[in-house]
């Protein structure tokens, strides 16, 4: 009797939460599904459309640009993994002021995407600070975000700027763990600084690799959207437009429900899978 | 050697903290001074701008409407995620795990994703344009992280305190209150510091949820827009939005460093 009370009441504990996620995000999922295939009828309703919306994609020219600027900014993943796994490793290592440095180079990562954009957006626009300062040594102005081949590449950097104290961090965290026997005996057996980090420490590190590849993707494709709001709105033309602000802009500027939301489900099918590898490693991690 | 990555290393560490001083900098010229003079320190400081941002630029009413948002939302989703995390990691009920893998899961679904059902699902619980609402957006979003960490957390505590507990005849929700959430304090206190970063960062779900009222990122995205031309006025702005994050980052580094790393690596 008390155990089934229990386990009641253990129910109702997680209810909330349950509540909280089934409403405002399994639901909507559902719905937006079945919106993918209506369209609105001009009057506030909306009819149904079969596969129409997603037949359109295949030719909206937009949809493809920002499929492309996609690519091109997951064709950069390398070195938003990289250059923290070797930053986190030089300070690992004892690199002077590497304490100082820990702490300073995630400072930009608590930032909200808009402050960040907003100042960039003052030194980088076309009358801006930088440019300013490149015309008072004679160099001629470069129009960063207004043009189509350095908007995008001006995007990338301020937004690998703001984030890769963050993996520095996760990477650092990760090194501490590596068991220093380990090292300890490679050392014994006569391995050098090199040999120790290729063949012991890395391969030690692969899960921490593993979990910062997969934040970091799932972070590109989820999380520049206040970035782009405010430095670059997605322009010039499509130039940086990524299919998160493209979903924006088709439900608020176009008012296009329905088309919003087949874009809104090609990104979570791209989406899922990664996110699907996130949960595992991070199940794995809580259960261990 | 070491000095020869160490320089770099330190520019780019400068790098990081400059834009800070370049905006608190500007913000103390007026338009006149900066355009004049961009780098340089500024000669006559004033607070001028602030005064303008704060009033006339309405940074004050978003600034509150920001701390009622976010207070209201780290507190919803400490209360939740502890509760929820408390039963996950110490009791025993049917579909225990599948309820874990439910909460995790929703991690697949960004809001970029529900944009338009999910705003559609607000309108129709009448929770668009309410600060309400936006609280429980947040809460919604943020949520399956801090469930995630609380039930890790909870699960390496022993459960026999829980036993002992109820032999002395406390109820579940007497546990909680009286056990739990005080021990749970340094999961809840990295939570709650995260959260108030996510919650006060936020510009997509506060733009979507609240269109008349604005919180603060949603403010100053609107400000860059109407005063492109006074930098200054729009360094204060961005200066007194940033200056609460700037607080927590400094009193609060080791909580955020934590944080961060949870999930990543066993902790």
């Amino acid at each position: 009797m008390a155990r089934r009370s229990e386990q009641t009441t253990a129910l109702l504990f997680v209810l909330p939460a349950i509540a909280m996620v089934g409403i405002f995000r399994m639901f909507p999922l559902v719905w937006g599904f079945l919106l993918s295939f209506t369209s609105g009828d001009g009057q506030g309703g909306s009819v149904w459309v079969g596969i129409d919306n997603y037949r359109q994609l295949t030719t909206d020219t937009a949809f493809h640009d920002s499929l492309i600027n996609t690519a091109i900014l997951l064709a950069t993943l390398p070195v938003w993994v990289m250059l923290p796994l070797l930053l986190a490793i030089l300070i690992h290592q004892g690199v002077p002021g590497g304490k100082l440095f820990r702490a300073v180079y995630f400072f930009p990562a608590v930032l909200s995407a808009v402050i960040i954009g907003s100042i960039f957006n003052v030194l980088l626009r076309y009358d801006g600070t930088i440019n300013a300062a490149l015309g008072s040594v004679g160099i001629e102005a470069v129009d960063w975000l207004g043009s189509g081949t350095t908007a995008m590449a001006s995007l990338i950097a301020v937004a690998l700027w703001s984030t890769f104290g963050m993996s520095v961090l996760i990477f650092m965290a990760g090194l501490s763990t590596v068991s220093s026997e380990l090292i300890e005996a490679a050392r014994l057996d006569g391995a050098k600084p090199a040999q120790i980090w290729w063949h012991v420490i890395l391969p030690a590190m692969r899960p921490i690799l593993e979990f910062v590849a997969v934040v970091t993707t799932i972070g590109v494709l989820t999380s520049m959207f206040g970035l782009i709001y405010v430095l670059t709105a997605g322009g010039p033309g499509t130039s940086t437009t990524l299919p998160e602000f493209l979903i924006w802009m088709e439900q608020g500027k176009m008012n296009r429900p329905g088309y919003a939301s087949a874009i809104s489900m090609v990104l979570f099918v791209g989406m899922a899978g990664l996110a699907y590898v996130q949960i595992r490693i991070m199940s794995r991690n809580a259960n261990g | 050697m070491h000095w020869v990555v160490a320089v770099p290393m330190a520019l780019l560490a400068l790098s990081c903290v400059y834009p800070v001083f370049f905006t608190v900098n500007n913000a103390l010229k007026d338009n006149k001074g900066y355009i004049l003079n961009r780098f340089g320190i500024v000669q006559d400081p004033s607070v001028q701008n602030f005064v303008d941002a704060w009033g006339r630029a309405h940074l004050g009413e978003y600034l509150f409407n920001s701390v009622t948002v976010t207070l209201g939302a780290v507190v919803l989703l400490l209360l939740t995620s502890s509760l929820a995390g408390f039963a996950l990691a110490m009791l025993r009920f049917p579909f225990r795990r599948v309820l874990f893998i439910v909460i995790l899961a929703s991690l697949m679904i960004p809001v970029q994703v529900v944009l338009v059902p999910f705003y559609r699902t607000m309108m129709g619980l009448g929770l668009i344009n309410t600060r309400f609402g936006l609280i429980l957006a947040y809460t919604a979003f943020f949520l399956p992280f801090c469930v995630y960490l609380m039930t890790a957390f909870y699960s390496r505590l022993p459960r026999e305190m829980v036993e002992a507990a109820r032999m002395d005849g406390a109820t579940l929700l007497q546990i909680w209150w009286n056990i739990m959430l005080p021990m749970g304090r340094p999961a809840l206190l990295t939570l709650g510091i995260l959260n108030t970063l996510y919650c006060w960062n936020d510009v997509l779900i506060s733009l979507l949820v609240l269109q008349k009222e604005r919180t603060v990122m949603v403010g100053i995205a609107a400000l860059r827009g109407e005063y492109t031309t006074n930098v200054p006025l729009l360094c204060a702005g961005i200066a007194l939005a940033a200056a609460p994050i700037i607080l927590l980052y400094i009193f609060f580094q080791r909580q955020i460093v934590d944080g961060i790393a949870v999930g990543a690596v066993k902790g």
